[in-house]
């Protein structure tokens, strides 16, 4: 069951803008090895075990919809197409079909409704109208899925390069906290417990 | 430290198979007091430096708790008439030493003194085994005592407590956010949050140190030995008694038997796959409520044709998952129940649900966060769970919102035992070795679904007393189709038609033959049953010892 329940009061919408931001500690060798190839923000097949150049260059478009850039980084930048890359070289042969067999449907549609080559050449908003008419497929879900792991999953996978999913919802990847751990914890033990 | 070497053909005096809640504390009892003991484990033996904060590798991989990826696929059906599939997750465990405590959350509720005689109380329920236990609390008290210092327990003593001969070892963790929510909704309310009982050590104790709260809790293994799992707290001392010896990637087959109708041996595949044979005095099935009714059902033989220790026909049988409610709401202010350990408080208003209402249940309502992991991926997946779109510009701003902003009243509930939800073998699936896989049969009983919804409406109160800006709840109601619960599947009991083992955990058929693990429990606990598993395997373990001095195994 998926019951949505609104309350009485109303999201207060500046909650986001007043998050804080945190610095993001880099330990691990593989984050940094990330970071040095993270340079380039286009793709051009460097490090690809798996995927074309050409298709994962239509995964990171779709991918950068799923997450798009703004004020900070979007799926794409963030390496999502090489987390897939990686995860799906790992047993997941079905996956990899789903997306390579749904990016030939995108495409068509691509070329039928707008008469272009490929999905990435397409505008931001044209993008999302394709992906609007797809978004209750099996392919958009897998790729959606794939997507946002890569924008969070471990460094190591080849996604998530400087922690910038880390750095978007304001985890900070540090192993040792103390208490208060937010707001009303530490209201609690100001007040006493109460 | 290596332990003990035993050749397999000279007879030792137990095989422990499974080293997990149970078989980590049976093992390292006997072991201490004198007998040879080989503990048979299929994982590997772990440690702290071996754990990263990888969720891709824990829950798309299952690197620990094992899928069809790693060759050990199961099938899962809601109904004898359904053909089973194979699914990713189904009965759901860490394959490793210390089992499922290696990953747990570590909620360490005990039962009380009302769950060992409910059926005799609140009467039977037709249609259905609901039984009472051949033990009462009193009896299992001061093994829950000894679970609280030897394993590791912080809480508090309240009013709120069953009766407990000693206080515990080490004071609550501190509250979280999400927890502070939970007591003020529930006060609001005239309910009562209290600090939960966890196998996560507060402090310092028995030479480990306090939790770091790092957040990778629930899933993961603990990277400082923190969390009380049977890896750092018994194997260690059973590697040390000089008389235990751990086999690893050890996969067990089959226990066989002799013409008298004993446990002589227990066949197993070692990591090349040779499959090897370790001679015993007496067998203890530590696998686990899927695992141990599973290798009992393997084990059938001309004198076993329906498995072994399997007379009732209740080897498998009974499974109950635990059932459970999830109700999300979003607040103001920075919650951040990413951060320390899952739950740190718990209301047990409705331990026993009022039968005015019309169908039996219990349970409780912890704080968390609206993923269980609490982790960054699984909170991503998952958001938008308040509405909104699942992809693009406004859903990017929900994932950081709801992964720092919102608290979980998550219920954990009671299940029926019934004789339509159980293990059994798969008549086509065969894991890596030719097992046949577990073929798990479930479909919660309609008191099950009504209780998780009585537990999902009781969190959207409390919810609501505590000031949530919108809420998101729900509750499997079209029924539960995995669990990392597998609970009552080889049950205790003074009848030997209903039920598998004796209430010193000896099975009624076979009399060298031992069973101590979640298939031992009558009832299903009120959703936290890892506290009572290890109670039941430090009293088996003493009566085993018992029974073995006097030669009467």
């Amino acid at each position: 069951m998926q019951r949505h329940i609104l309350s009485r009061r109303e999201l207060l919408k500046s909650t986001l803008e007043a998050l804080p931001r945190s610095a993001i500690v880099l330990s691990m060798p593989a984050i940094l090895a990330a970071c040095s190839r993270s340079a380039q923000n286009q793709l051009d097949g460097i490090g690809l075990q798996l995927l074309g150049s050409e298709e994962a260059e239509e995964f990171a478009a779709i991918a950068d919809r799923i997450i798009p850039p703004d004020d900070t980084p979007g799926a794409r930048e963030a390496g999502a197409v090489h987390f897939m890359d990686t995860v799906l070289g790992d047993q997941r042969e079905r996956e990899l079909q789903i997306l390579r067999d749904g990016l030939g449907e995108l495409q068509n549609r691509a070329n039928a409704e707008f008469q272009a080559a490929s999905f990435s050449i397409l505008s931001a908003e044209q993008q999302d109208q394709l992906l609007r008419e797809i978004e209750n497929t099996e392919f958009f879900a897998t790729i959606r899925y794939l997507t946002v792991a890569g924008m969070f999953a471990l460094p190591a996978y080849g996604g998530n390069r400087d922690g910038v999913g880390y750095e978007l919802i304001g985890y900070d990847p540090r192993p040792v906290w103390q208490p208060p751990f937010g707001y009303y914890d530490e209201d609690y033990m100001n007040r006493g417990g109460q | 430290m290596a332990g003990a070497s035993f050749p397999t053909r000279e007879e030792v005096d137990f095989v422990v198979v499974g080293s997990g809640a149970a078989g980590g504390i049976v093992a390292k009892e006997l072991a201490e007091a004198g007998h040879s003991v080989v503990q048979l484990e299929q994982g590997p033996h772990l440690q702290a430096a071996d754990f990263r904060h990888d969720e891709w590798g824990t829950f798309n991989n299952h690197d620990l708790t094992w899928s069809h990826r790693q060759g050990h696929p199961q099938t899962f059906r809601k109904t004898a008439d359904e053909v089973a599939t194979v699914r990713d997750r189904v009965c759901n465990y860490a394959h490793n030493v210390g089992g499922s405590s290696l990953h747990f959350s570590g909620n360490y509720w005990r039962l009380r003194p009302i769950d060992f005689m409910e059926a005799s109380v609140r009467g039977t329920i037709a249609g259905t085994n609901f039984a009472d236990w051949p033990i009462r609390y009193e009896e299992l008290e001061p093994y829950y005592t000894r679970v609280d210092w030897e394993v590791g327990v912080s809480g508090l003593q309240g009013p709120w407590d069953p009766p407990r001969s000693r206080d515990y070892p080490c004071p609550p963790m501190p509250v979280k956010g999400s927890d502070v929510l939970l007591e003020r909704g529930a006060r609001a309310l005239g309910y009562t949050a209290y600090p939960a009982p966890v196998a996560i050590l507060s402090q310092p104790h028995n030479g480990r140190p306090g939790c770091i709260h790092c957040g990778f809790c629930l899933g993961f293994g603990c990277e400082v030995n923190a969390k009380s799992s049977t890896m750092i707290t018994m194997i260690p001392a059973a590697l040390a008694s000089g008389n235990y010896e751990l086999r690893t990637h050890c996969t067990v087959s089959r226990v066989e038997t002799d013409e008298s109708g004993r446990a002589s041996e227990v066949v197993y595949f070692g990591e090349d796959g040779a499959e090897q044979s370790q001679r015993a005095r007496a067998v203890v099935l530590c696998a686990n409520g899927a695992e141990t009714p599973r290798l009992l059902l393997m084990s059938e033989s001309p004198r076993h044709p329906d498995g072994l220790a399997n007379s009732s026909g209740f080897v498998g049988r009974n499974l109950m998952f635990n059932g459970y409610s999830e109700v999300t709401g979003l607040f103001p202010e920075p919650v951040n129940a990413w951060k320390s350990i899952p739950a740190t408080r718990v209301v047990h208003d409705w331990y026993e649900i009022d039968p005015a209402e019309g169908f039996y249940g219990g349970g409780g309502i912890d704080g968390r966060h609206p993923v269980r992991s609490g982790t960054p991926m699984e909170s991503a997946i998952a958001s938008s769970m308040l509405g909104g779109p699942t992809w693009g510009s406004e859903y990017k701003a929900r994932i950081r919102e709801e992964f720092t902003h919102t608290a979980a009243f998550d219920g954990h509930t009671t299940s029926l035992p019934l004789d339509s939800n159980n293990i059994t073998l798969d008549p086509e699936v065969r894991d890596k070795w030719g097992r046949p896989a577990i073929r798990c049969t479930y479909m919660d009983h309609p008191d099950d679904i009504a209780t998780m919804r009585y537990f999902m409406e009781r969190s959207v109160e409390m919810m609501e007393a505590a000031g949530a800006l919108r809420i998101h709840a729900s509750y499997p109601e079209d029924g539960q189709t995995n669990s990392s619960h597998m609970l009552g599947t080889c049950r205790m009991g003074d009848d030997p038609s209903t039920s598998v083992i004796d209430r010193y955990h000896r099975s009624h058929d076979v009399p060298n033959l031992f069973l101590c693990d979640g298939s031992s429990l009558v009832t299903s606990s009120r959703g936290q049953p890892t506290m009572t598993i290890m109670a039941l395997a430090f009293r088996a373990a003493d009566h085993i010892n018992r029974f073995a001095q006097r030669n009467e195994i």
